[in-house]
């Protein structure tokens, strides 16, 4: 019993209080108390790990429900059943600030407005679906929605490093065969959480949010 | 007090004052298919008709004011930089229209409900908030051809265009208030009448004055 409770922070009083604590919350005290000994690298690994592995399902799109459902119900080690917000976030970023470096004026304004309606438009997407009465997770759908940007963010790195060797049309069409990669990704998870007979009025919102983004990508 | 009886009665499962404050209080707007969505959008493009009144008549939703006012965002961010482009395909990429444009549809067509309730309280009429939420919301849907034909760069074929959406828009306001106008005094009547007109003009006169200054081929930018 005393081996599990290894506490960073070795004062007398504090490792009294600690041993209280782990009689009343045993498990997850383990678990927590497993990974705040390791080296910040595992750590690090472990989660980038775990974005990768969500990211592998975004690149290619699983049109039966089944295997979408793997992404959601992704249980990896220690895991817990909830979505993850690391990798939405870090896309979210790296879309905002890619949109922002090219752009002739504030990139301030850009990324604010990128970041805003990245996150803004997942949690009113999440909303509406539940509405319309579909059995969706806030924090899952939220997650979905993110990665599924991942597309977006490609072309928008590319379309940057290529800038003077591509003309409009072919901007328009690496945009928009990112812009349906990401649709049909996105779609592959969620159309199995949203309510059979309104499913093209829960769907055209996250049309909108992907065509949203990925016109931003044209015009850097 | 009448208010929040009646508010009270269309949700009996919500009781206190800020009940309107979560989800589930939304939860009887939403009770529409895409035929009904698609139904009642094609209706407001015909203002003189009957067919809206009888297809919302019960069911007022809000799926439309919300997803249609922000497709016409989306259209005015999209089709104003595409007007911005000069002829070599350059642009100088305006992102400020987003913000502007939101600001723009959603007070509109959330805000002067909220006004035209207060006013019609005041003056002792029988209005349905989310019923004018619902007319307001749709009656935004003639904005969406109108964006997407604003592509063209003429000045006057723009303004005709605008000058097309406001008489639209605003008769098919009127039409769907005519029965709770029609409850009402001469004099009263035209102060409602005066803040809807007044409200789709400053809403019609900012969209193409922001949104769709037309840049001339000799001008540098």
């Amino acid at each position: 019993m005393t081996d599990n409770h290894q506490v960073p922070f070795g004062s007398g009083m504090f490792q009294g209080q600690a041993k209280f604590v782990d009689y009343a919350h045993m498990n997850q005290q383990e678990v927590q108390v497993n990974t705040l000994d390791e080296p910040v690298m595992d750590t690090l690994l472990r989660d980038i790990n775990m974005i990768l592995y969500k990211l592998s399902y975004v690149i290619i799109p699983r049109m039966k429900e089944t295997q979408g459902r793997k992404l959601r119900n992704c249980k990896r080690l220690d895991q817990i059943k909830i979505g993850d917000l690391w990798g939405p976030l870090l896309l979210s970023l790296l879309l905002a600030m890619t949109l922002g470096i090219n752009s002739n004026q504030s990139s301030d304004t850009i990324f604010g407005t990128i970041f805003i309606i990245m996150w803004g438009g997942s949690a009113v997407i999440t909303v509406n679906a539940k509405l319309l009465g579909g059995q969706v997770s806030f924090f899952q759908s939220v997650c979905v929605l993110g990665y599924c940007v991942f597309p977006i963010n490609v072309a928008a790195v590319l379309i940057t490093f290529l800038q003077s060797y591509l003309g409009f049309f072919l901007r328009l069409i690496i945009v928009g065969a990112a812009f349906l990669w990401s649709t049909f990704s996105s779609l592959s998870f969620m159309s199995s959480m949203m309510n059979e007979e309104k499913k093209v009025i829960s769907v055209y919102p996250i049309f909108l949010f992907y065509m949203f983004l990925s016109w931003f990508c044209i015009f850097i | 007090m009448e208010f929040f009886q009646e508010e009270e009665e269309e949700h009996p499962e919500q009781k206190g004052c800020c009940a309107f404050l979560t989800v589930q209080y939304y939860q009887p707007y939403f009770n529409v298919s895409e035929d009904d969505v698609i139904d009642r959008i094609k209706a407001s493009f015909l203002p003189f008709r009957k067919d809206f009144h009888e297809r919302v008549a019960g069911n007022p939703d809000l799926w439309g004011p919300l997803w249609i006012s922000a497709t016409i965002i989306f259209l005015i961010t999209a089709v104003a930089n595409i007007n911005q482009m000069n002829f070599e395909g350059q642009t100088t990429y305006s992102v400020d229209y987003v913000p502007q444009s939101a600001a723009l549809l959603y007070c509109i067509s959330f805000g002067t409900p909220v006004i035209l309730t207060i006013v019609m309280k005041i003056l002792g009429s029988d209005i349905r908030f989310f019923h004018t939420v619902c007319l307001y919301g749709y009656s935004m849907s003639i904005l969406m051809p109108i964006t997407i034909l604003c592509v063209l760069r003429n000045s006057y074929v723009q303004w005709c265009l605008v000058g097309y959406g406001m008489i639209s828009s605003s008769s098919f306001l009127i039409m769907g208030m005519r029965k709770i106008l029609g409850d009402l005094e001469q004099a009263k009547r035209y102060i409602i009448v005066g803040i809807v007109l007044a409200m789709q003009f400053s809403l019609y006169l900012l969209y193409k004055l922001v949104f769709f200054k037309v840049i001339e081929k000799n001008s540098t930018e």
